[in-house]
């Protein structure tokens, strides 16, 4: 008890509350901002930290974090185009609600998720890490193989009206992530030996060409052929923007299922926020009575994937603390910040350094409550920027995500990338088919393919492997129930409505 | 000594003179980029923004570090290889892009294509395994892999990655067979130990002090030619009689064909920052082993391990 008191006593010393709030403004703007990213950020702030004592370089990094996975919501709902990969999934119906005049609502909702499911996260952690971290260990290549294929089904949800479509794009996002060294024998595919596919196409300019590219492109369209004014939006109605009981009422349970998802996919090693986001979108449409509702402003839709985003923060944490192993890209960087600290984790820091764990669990605490204020604050300012005439918007946002998309890798090949995905995400909608669809298969399909080949090394070639363990069999059962439900649906609303064939 | 004589002796000094103040002149006039083929935050930049902190104060230019990532470090290696040999861009170099990589892929750049200014750390590489597991040595392997031939696994962190190399040197040294899993780096790859789901892993002590300071796992054996301080239970493998030698090694790059003057400027430079108080100070919070060597040697050393993979390799091929 005293240990934790020291730690809340050291959090808030006035410096490091100054930190905690430059940090979390920080992070929602460059959350914010399509190409920055919050790993780049956090990489970037790394080595300010060299020169700081463990605090106030915790506050620094954990604010960055929580608060940039949140800052992706704002432009998903805002402009269409998410801030950070894992905000796509928010975007589907955020940008709806924008249209419908509702931005500020679903901002609403996006920052209440997203605070719901960093809390629900950051429980776990604090009260049953070593547990859930043992648990995490079990998944081996077979189990994550299964897992992914299960989420896979989740295309047939984001597909809209037209199944065949989704798979259509499914099939492009799956061909395009085969470009690059394979994972295993590193045998470069459709590389044509240009170096800068051999790590495949870069994953940031293919989310902003596909989102912010194709929307501008599609707008710009619009006002050319209809001559109509760009929907420019004057005044945000206040009614229309409250959080009613109904939309409580909707948004409740996707969130806590979010919650449970978002921190499952966060404890497993390589997953990561964006794949929980989609899985949580999904769920909510499947387990929802109207799914038609998804997909043209459901409040509970932005209330599934940020909830899911964020309870990925605190669950990742999870093998760092108490295995040290990271769970996604940005808490490496946090292990190694600690590191740097020289605090090491791992089951022996609950011996040796329990004042560090108390001060990460406050920290974690802290930059949360953070992220709330902040970010309810800057709610009313942030949505101003609907106000701008887009014919001035679009050319700065375009500047941004040029720049974003180069700083990646420091490479103009990049850049070239976002716009041929900005030409694809434009010709593709053109035909009606959906975009997401292509996203989800691009981001599942390397980590699927690595975990059935090293499931495969391991059971020299025996696909028994996937049914033998017990944890595999289960998502692929869940996977099979998935596809079943989705073709009986099908054939329900072909017999409702006969004549649509 | 006659008139012409002396003139002669003072004109050879002030030529001298002139020659060597002209060969230490060169200094530069343009931001010089030390170009990193890994993302901001890994070893390898880190190793690149500690030298920067430390050395900027020796240069009249500002030091850029630059974030290539991409193909294990190859696509850095390239750019930098076509970039001027002015001294203007340097590589961090010595890890899987020199010695291994080329060895394994058709790559663009060979170490022909470089000169080396110099070594500034190194890192060792360890063969772990799982506390438990009943691996316990060098020849508890070899004993549990001809038991079970074929059945045995390890993880590495890629095809023809540094670690790769490592297991296909040892296990040939060794006489045994085992699978080889990939995995997209170091923690998926510990994750993977310690779930059981493969025998041996690889990892740098400074990266793993976690799990083997907690006795999760166990250090076995390391490809060095000397024992590591902080776990200096765990034998090379040369002593005990396998003549394996593999590390990381970072150091700095430049394109062939640059001049002497400049890599010597270079070089003393740099040195000034490696020998000073703030270069010392994050090396040791970052568990950096400081391992200076002048550029010739490191080349000679990158060759020698690159060569000894590359055997390997073609064995593999076989």
């Amino acid at each position: 008890m005293d240990m934790f008191l020291a730690a809340v006593a050291t959090v808030f010393e006035p410096a490091n509350i100054a930190i905690l709030l430059a940090s979390t403004a920080a992070g929602i703007v460059i959350g914010a901002i399509p190409g920055l990213t919050v790993t780049m950020a956090i990489a970037l702030a790394v080595p300010l930290t060299i020169t700081m004592p463990l605090t106030p370089s915790l506050l620094m990094l954990l604010g960055l974090y929580g608060a940039g996975i949140y800052g992706g919501s704002i432009s998903a709902v805002l402009i269409n185009t998410p801030g950070t990969p894992a905000s796509a999934a928010t975007s589907i119906d955020g940008y709806e609600l924008a249209k419908q005049g509702k931005a500020l609502k679903a901002l609403k909702m996006a920052l209440i998720a997203s605070f719901y499911g960093g809390l629900f996260s950051v429980v776990l952690l604090v009260v049953i890490a070593p547990q859930l971290a043992a648990f995490a260990l079990k998944f081996g290549p077979a189990e994550i193989c299964s897992l992914l294929i299960f989420a896979l089904t989740i295309v047939a949800v984001l597909s809209g009206d037209t199944i065949i479509k989704g798979l259509l794009a499914a099939a492009i996002g799956m061909l395009i992530a085969t470009i690059g060294a394979d994972p295993m024998l590193s045998v470069p595919r459709f590389t044509f030996g240009v170096y800068d596919l051999y790590d495949g196409l870069a994953y940031i300019p293919l989310l902003i060409g596909l989102f912010a590219i194709a929307e501008m492109l599609a707008q710009a369209e619009e006002s050319f052929t209809t001559g109509a004014k760009l929907i420019d939006i004057k005044d945000i109605d206040k009614d229309a923007n409250r959080l009613t009981r109904d939309d409580w009422r909707r948004s409740v349970v996707p969130m806590i299922r979010s919650g449970f998802l978002g921190s499952f996919v966060g404890m497993l090693p390589g997953l990561g926020a964006a794949i929980a986001t989609f899985l949580g979108y999904a769920e909510a449409k499947r387990a929802s009575k109207e799914p038609e509702r998804f997909g043209k402003g459901a409040i509970e839709g932005v209330a599934a994937s940020e909830s899911a985003n964020n309870a990925v923060t605190g669950s990742a944490m999870i093998p760092m603390l108490a295995l040290a192993i990271p769970g996604d890209p940005p808490t490496a960087i946090l292990l190694g910040a600690l590191l740097i600290q020289g605090v090491t984790t791992g089951p022996l820091i609950f011996v040796n350094h329990p004042d560090v764990v108390y001060t990460v669990y406050v920290a974690l605490f802290a930059s949360l409550a953070f992220m709330g204020m902040v970010g309810w604050l800057a709610l009313k300012p942030i949505v101003q920027v609907l106000k701008v005439p887009k014919v001035l918007l679009y050319p700065v946002i375009l500047a941004m995500c040029a720049a974003g998309s180069y700083a990646i890798r420091n490479s103009i090949f990049d850049v070239f990338v976002m716009v041929g995905a900005g030409l694809l995400g434009y010709a593709l909608r053109l035909f009606g088919v959906p975009v997401a669809p292509l996203l989800i298969a691009f981001i599942l399909c390397p980590p699927l393919e690595e975990s059935m080949r090293q499931a495969l090394i391991k059971s020299q070639g025996s696909l028994m492997i996937f049914l033998n363990r017990p944890i595999s069999a289960f998502f692929l059962l869940l996977a099979l129930a998935a596809i079943v439900f989705t073709v009986r649906r099908q054939i329900k609303s072909h017999q409702a409505l006969p004549s649509n064939i | 000594m006659s008139k012409f004589k002396i003139a002669l002796a003072a004109t050879t000094v002030a030529a001298a003179l002139v020659f060597t103040v002209g060969a230490q002149a060169w200094e530069p006039t343009k931001p010089i980029k030390i170009v990193v083929g890994f993302a901001p935050g890994g070893g390898a930049d880190l190793v690149a923004r500690n030298l920067v902190a430390s050395s900027q104060e020796f240069f009249p230019v500002p030091l850029v570090v630059v974030n290539k990532a991409g193909a294990s470090g190859a696509l850095a290696a390239d750019f930098v290889k076509n970039e001027k040999a002015d001294g203007l861009t340097l590589l961090v170099a010595g890890g899987s892009e020199s010695t291994a990589v080329p060895n394994f892929q058709k790559v663009t750049y060979s170490l022909d294509d470089f000169r080396g200014v110099m070594r500034l750390i190194r890192q060792r590489v360890f063969l772990i395994s799982k506390a438990g597991s009943g691996i316990n040595s060098i020849a508890d392997l070899k004993a549990k892999a001809l038991a079970n031939p074929g059945k045995l696994s390890y993880g590495s962190s890629g095809q023809g990655s540094i670690y790769h190399a490592v297991m296909l040197v040892t296990t040939r040294a060794l006489g045994i067979e085992m699978q080889h899993v990939p995995y997209k780096g170091g923690a998926p790859m510990m994750a993977a130990l310690l779930g059981g789901h493969i025998d041996i892993t690889m990892g740098a002590p400074e990266e793993t002090s976690a799990q083997l300071d907690s006795g999760q796992a166990i250090p076995i054996a390391l490809p060095s030619e000397t024992r590591y301080a902080a776990y200096k239970d765990a034998p090379t493998l040369m002593e005990l009689g396998y003549n394996v030698y593999i590390e990381n090694q970072k150091g700095l790059f430049a394109p062939a064909g640059t001049p002497d003057e400049v890599v010597q400027y270079l070089h003393d430079n740099f040195k000034k920052g490696m020998d000073s108080a703030t270069w010392k100070a994050m090396a040791g919070k970052l568990s950096m082993e400081t391992a200076y060597l002048n550029g010739d040697d490191f080349m000679a050393g990158v060759k020698s391990m690159s060569k000894a993979i590359g055997e390997a390799a073609a064995g593999l091929a076989k």
